[in-house]
């Protein structure tokens, strides 16, 4: 999706902010389209929100209440965001001044989610190595990421080098990775 | 207070620190939980709390015997008082030790370990296991000292932690312990160790600067809740036995059990000592205090290098020298004193290889320091700020060239930029 079409589809959208589309289940910056007063790091708001949509979908299934076009809503002190489903593979966060009427905000949102899940490719997602994403998952989460590797290397006792590349470890590497993960945030379980 | 103060005393000419004939430096809580967190990688949460407790109790029981000692305290009650009294000068927090020859209890307020993990990592990490390994090791060595136990006679556990979301802190003290024959490493085995003071590079100002931050230090006392709190740290007067124990007897494990993790855990305790120079250094650097002393910092390399040196002498860590420095090339820092080669050699004898992995990462970071942090600006030291400053790897190589415990007369570390 081009830089040129997504100017293009926020056109005559005011109080717009930020648009991202985010691939799931990875969390994935898909394309972007920031105000130029805007200086977010893109990759790092598709993976939070990316995230933060995961979890919300398995709650509401958890509640037997889960429908594909249900829309989460943030009021933020200085933004209103707005998360919504485009198709399976596909979610789209959208960043409104605060000070934007909600009505008006539900009602550009309903063009942008058409004008942008019209522009989707068809999209077959291919799932990245667990290993990848729990790596992933530790640099978002862990505290000290910059040290995480190193703390996984030692409790796992596999040699950085091999952590780097994730892609290549074997199943019971993962697995051991994994536990570590599990241990250093404190979790059950990864929400991978 | 005043008869504490009288227990701290220095090595002379080697900016070395003693509380009674125990060996001490000052540590801020970043450092101490990274620490203690790279003890529990390299071993698990059991026997990282072992190993933790042990060094703790071992550490303790040679400053709570001198301590007794000194101020002639002859009952149990006045020991156990004087041991919490010791407690909070450090900055450890509030113990209040109920037991008896034996065992019984101790119970834990604020204290430091678990107080400053909970404020610092809480909102992000469910800790499970209890984190107070020094206080419980400390509560078992001042039983023994108060009711002139065998060293080692007695164990602490703790039971319940308020760095897990508990309430408080409460540790059982139970006999049965394997025992203690380690002879403690004192006073006089520094002094057999450390090498002749040199001379280096803005020696005058550096010692200046120590000067007034001995003074400084000198007047600060813990708060109502026994912890040290400034320049937006907790800072500790810690016993360098227990960090020089724990270090290296995990350093150890890992080398004979696990050989290809030793990158690893030499990483990650070079790592605290990036930690260290970023929150506590950078802190008092960023000080009203510092701006009373010496100024504020304009933020030339050789003035925030210079400066690094007094804080590293004025805070126990030896008497470090500055022999070379070339803005944007290369640091060269020498001691022929620090808290860690003089332990190594007493405890374990000469090493193959360098010893000193806090000295040789303080010494990258004050490059760091110098040639990353924009001074004038006085920005905020956060968390956000260390992850920009060391999270794409560091521009700077750092490598001990010479090192005492390996033989050599001084230690040496050389940093230079990465190509």
């Amino acid at each position: 999706m081009s830089s040129d079409f997504m100017s293009q589809a926020v056109k005559d959208i005011s109080f717009l902010r930020a648009v991202f589309v985010i691939t799931m289940p990875d969390c994935l910056l898909y394309s972007s389209w920031l105000r130029a007063d805007s200086q977010w790091s893109e990759e790092e708001v598709a993976a939070y929100f990316g995230d933060l949509f995961r979890a919300n979908r398995k709650g509401l299934k958890a509640l037997g209440s889960w429908s594909s076009d249900m829309q989460v809503t943030i009021e933020a002190p200085d933004n209103l965001i707005i998360m919504h489903e485009l198709t399976a593979d596909f979610v789209t966060a959208c960043v409104f001044e605060r000070s934007a009427a909600l009505g008006m905000v539900r009602l550009h949102m309903k063009q942008l989610i058409e004008r942008i899940a019209a522009s989707l490719p068809d999209f077959q997602s291919e799932q990245r190595p667990r290993g990848v994403r729990v790596v992933d998952f530790l640099n978002r989460y862990a505290p000290d990421p910059h040290a995480v590797l190193l703390r996984v290397s030692l409790r796992t006792r596999l040699p950085l080098e091999l952590l780097e590349k994730p892609e290549t470890l074997t199943p019971e590497q993962v697995a051991q990775v994994e536990d570590a993960a599990r241990e250093i945030l404190g979790l059950q379980e990864l929400s991978l | 207070m005043s008869d504490l103060k009288n227990l701290s005393r220095a090595v002379p000419g080697h900016d070395l620190k003693l509380l009674g004939s125990a060996p001490y430096v000052y540590h801020c809580h970043h450092f101490n939980l990274f620490h203690d967190q790279t003890v529990e990688d390299a071993l698990g949460p059991e026997e990282a709390f072992e190993v933790r407790c042990r060094a703790a109790r071992r550490a303790s029981r040679h400053l709570l015997a001198d301590a007794v000692r000194m101020a002639g305290a002859a009952t149990p009650i006045e020991r156990l008082q004087l041991a919490a009294s010791i407690f909070r000068w450090m900055g450890q927090g509030d113990l209040e030790l109920l037991a008896g020859a034996d065992g019984g209890a101790a119970r834990g307020n604020h204290l430091h370990y678990g107080f400053a993990w909970r404020e610092k990592y809480g909102a992000k990490v469910r800790r499970k296991v209890p984190i107070d390994a020094f206080a419980a090791g400390y509560a078992s060595a001042a039983t023994e000292v108060a009711f002139d136990l065998e060293p080692g006679s007695l164990c602490g556990r703790e039971t319940s932690c308020f760095a897990c979301r508990e309430p408080g802190c409460e540790f059982s003290i139970t006999t049965g312990g394997e025992g203690d024959t380690t002879a403690p490493v004192d006073a006089a085995g520094v002094e057999r160790r450390v090498g002749t003071p040199g001379a280096g590079i803005g020696e005058e100002r550096i010692a200046a600067i120590t000067q007034g931050l001995n003074d400084f230090l000198l007047g600060v006392g813990p708060d109502e809740r026994g912890l040290v709190q400034g320049f937006g740290i907790y800072v500790t007067r810690h016993l360098s036995g227990y960090y020089d124990q724990t270090a290296y007897d995990t350093i150890h494990f890992i080398e004979q059990h696990a050989p290809q993790a030793t990158a690893a855990v030499e990483g990650l305790f070079g790592e605290s000592g990036h930690v260290c120079v970023f929150y506590t250094f950078g802190n008092l650097l960023l000080s009203p205090e510092w701006e009373g002393l010496v100024g504020p910092v304009r933020g030339e390399v050789e003035e925030v290098v210079t400066s690094c040196t007094a804080i590293a002498r004025a805070l126990g860590f030896g008497h470090w020298t500055i022999s070379e420095l070339v803005p944007g090339e290369r640091l060269v820092l020498r001691t022929a004193s620090n808290y860690e080669f003089p332990f190594y050699l007493e405890r374990y004898g000469r090493s193959a290889k360098p010893r000193c992995y806090f000295f040789a990462n303080a010494a990258r970071a004050f490059m760091q320091l110098a040639h990353r942090v924009d001074w004038p600006a006085k920005p905020a030291l956060t968390e956000d700020l260390y992850q920009n400053l060391f999270k794409q790897g560091l521009s700077w190589h750092t490598e001990e060239t010479c090192c005492c415990a390996r033989g050599d007369d001084h230690c040496e570390v050389v940093v230079t930029r990465r190509s």
